[in-house]
């Protein structure tokens, strides 16, 4: 495996909406800071984002992993909460167990895990029912 | 493009500047730099808001709008009006006096851009309802906002709407008009805005796309006030008609307006975004992936639209509620202006002079270990400063002051707290007939220990 050049391991609190969102801006800034290209880094930016909404909305607490090698990005996110029982299902376009009120917050539409499959060149997931999920992706660059 | 080709709307004169450091608490890129007591700014970064002009107290920085000499190289001088040039005069002076007294003050012709507008507004309601890429759309009418994209948000400039500004329509129009009409090259005829910010004198003397501009030149409202108002009260009454308000249209008044652009478009899809700060954070949303059910966003920096731009006069509300008193007076629309749009519409090229690119910076420089190498130094360098964001450095924050130090522009030592040289030198600048407090305070401790 590569040399990991840089590391950062964030926090994310579960159900905390008021906070939700902001270690994703704290990678986009690492990543501009970094010069990587500016598709990369949107591509990273909707992963992240789309991870730190799931740990919010479905688990307790939870941990953002971004690590950087010369040729890749990756993250790593890891809750404990509820588990996902059918991980197929879960990446099904429009499938989702949101409740109403996240629905009205604009959540809840079951596009998240596809676009982090979509945005990522690595995908996967595994996950435990009632202990938590890990989520891994990579992103290559080539700055 | 090369940045030293970079032009930006204001000019700065650094014999009149008192380092007085608003400008650079205030530059929203944090583009700016103070320096020796100086500002200076770094052009990659300036977006050309103009929050600078409007905070400067010294008057080193101005905006580069025309000297009304300048238009004497052309033959023939078409005033075209920014709409909220008529929110600027008294009450009793309708658009037909403020155009009457453009004339008195030197211009042959004044054009009235509502067809221009009204075009706009229609190639902006088939862009936004065929277009086939990413949603949100972002208005292109504001320069600040194309630049802040094009600087900040590179992945979304596509979403920039790509359609011609009606001023720039306006100067096309006009010009094909009065050299067919006056048997002119369209080089002998000016083109001159009038206009309420200096942001759009820089996308007429730089486009934010690659090309030219038909405008040939910006003067600013400021400018012409004054005189302006000078010429309304000796305006012969004969003059005018005053049955008529004097615009062809008045719905051009609604488009620099917040909301003016989308109330044609169906609501709930879009919003009208104000005031640089709230756009950044919905554009930060945008790039998460966090708004998903816009189609577009209307947006204007200055809070109020263009009657707040950083070269009027009047107070923005005041400014808007004569706006909304020459929209409230009857004035239909008549069928020849319904004709004249429905006649040139299809006439029109709408298409930008050359596509709209992120500005290209040069901040990427080394490669991908030394730029690791080099965040991790301004992590160690932020460390070791106090926080304060006081920008006695003459940085704006602690965390640029430790980038600036880690791309080797600046020494640490340049934050006061880490060096007593810096407090020095600040005393000498900033304090020139105080003795020399630094060294005494130092003897002190010095003979106290
Ligand atoms: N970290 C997680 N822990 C438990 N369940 C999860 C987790 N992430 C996703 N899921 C389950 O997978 C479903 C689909 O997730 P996905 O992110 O695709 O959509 P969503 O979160 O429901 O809606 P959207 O992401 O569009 O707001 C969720 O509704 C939830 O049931
Ligand atoms: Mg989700």
């Amino acid at each position: 495996m590569a040399d990991i050049l840089m590391r950062h391991d964030f926090d994310v609190q579960g159900r905390n909406f008021d906070k939700a969102g902001e270690v994703s801006s704290e990678i986009k800034v690492i990543l501009k800071g970094l010069g990587i290209d500016s598709k990369i880094i949107r591509r990273v930016v909707v992963v992240s984002f789309e991870a730190e909404m799931n740990v919010t909305m479905y688990a307790d607490k939870g941990t953002i992993v971004f690590e950087l090698t010369d040729r890749n990005i990756l993250l790593t996110i890891s809750d404990e909460g509820p588990g996902i029982p059918d991980i197929e299902q879960a990446l099904q376009e429009g499938y989702s167990t949101a409740p109403d009120e996240m629905r009205e917050l604009g959540f809840g539409f079951g596009m998240g895990l596809p676009n982090m499959k979509k945005n990522s060149d690595e995908f996967e997931i595994d996950s435990v029912v009632a202990r938590g999920t890990t989520v891994h992706a990579r992103i290559g660059h080539n700055a | 493009m090369p940045d030293s080709d970079l032009k930006h709307g204001f000019i700065t004169d650094s014999s009149l500047c008192k380092g007085c450091m608003e400008c650079m608490r205030v530059c929203p890129t944090q583009a700016i730099r103070v320096k020796a007591g100086k500002a200076s700014y770094i052009p990659d970064y300036c977006i050309d808001c103009g929050l600078c002009l409007r905070v400067c107290t010294s008057g080193a920085i101005s905006a580069t709008t025309l000297d009304f000499e300048d238009l004497d190289r052309f033959k023939f001088k078409v005033a075209v009006p920014s709409a909220s040039l008529y929110s600027q005069f008294p009450v009793q002076d309708s658009p037909a006096h403020i155009n009457q007294a453009l004339l008195k003050l030197g211009f042959d012709k004044v054009w009235d851009s509502s067809i221009e507008i009204e075009m706009g507004n229609r190639a902006l309601k088939d862009c936004v309802r065929n277009w086939q890429g990413s949603y949100p759309l972002i208005s292109s009418n504001c320069p600040v906002i194309v630049r802040l994209v094009q600087v900040a948000y590179p992945t979304m400039v596509n979403q920039l709407i790509p359609i011609e500004s009606p001023r720039e329509l306006a100067a096309r129009a006009l010009k094909r008009r009065y050299s067919q009409e006056l048997g002119l090259a369209e080089e002998e005829i000016g083109a001159i805005y009038i206009t309420p910010c200096q942001t759009k004198t820089i996308s007429i003397l730089q486009p934010a796309e690659d090309g030219k501009s038909d405008l040939d030149g910006a003067i600013g409202v400021n400018e012409i006030y004054n005189e302006m108002l000078g010429l309304l009260r000796d305006l012969d009454a004969g003059d005018i008609d005053t049955a008529k308000q004097g615009l062809i249209s008045t719905t051009m008044l609604d488009w620099g307006t917040p909301e003016g652009q989308i109330k044609n478009l169906p609501k709930r899809r879009c919003l009208a975004l104000t005031g640089l700060a709230n756009i950044i954070n919905v554009f930060d949303d945008i790039e998460k992936g966090k708004i998903r059910d816009i189609e577009f966003l209307e947006c204007h920096v200055c809070h109020g639209g263009c009657v707040a731009g950083n070269l009027m006069v009047d107070n923005p509300y005041l400014a808007r509620s004569k706006l909304l008193n020459i929209l409230s007076q009857d004035n239909p629309t008549t069928r020849e202006f319904e004709q004249e749009v429905e006649r040139r519409y299809p006439l029109e090229d709408f298409t930008l002079k050359a596509p709209l690119k992120p500005r290209e910076l040069n901040d990427a420089a080394g490669n991908l270990i030394e730029r690791v190498k080099k965040q991790q130094h301004a992590g160690l360098v932020l460390d070791r400063l106090p926080g304060l964001n006081c920008g006695l450095c003459g940085a704006p924050s602690c965390k640029a002051h430790a980038e600036d130090v880690a791309s080797n522009k600046y020494p640490p030592e340049d934050c006061v707290l880490l060096s007593r040289d810096r407090v020095a030198l600040l005393q000498k600048l900033y304090l020139p007939d105080e003795p020399d407090q630094a060294e005494e305070e130092s003897d002190e401790a010095a003979s106290g220990d």
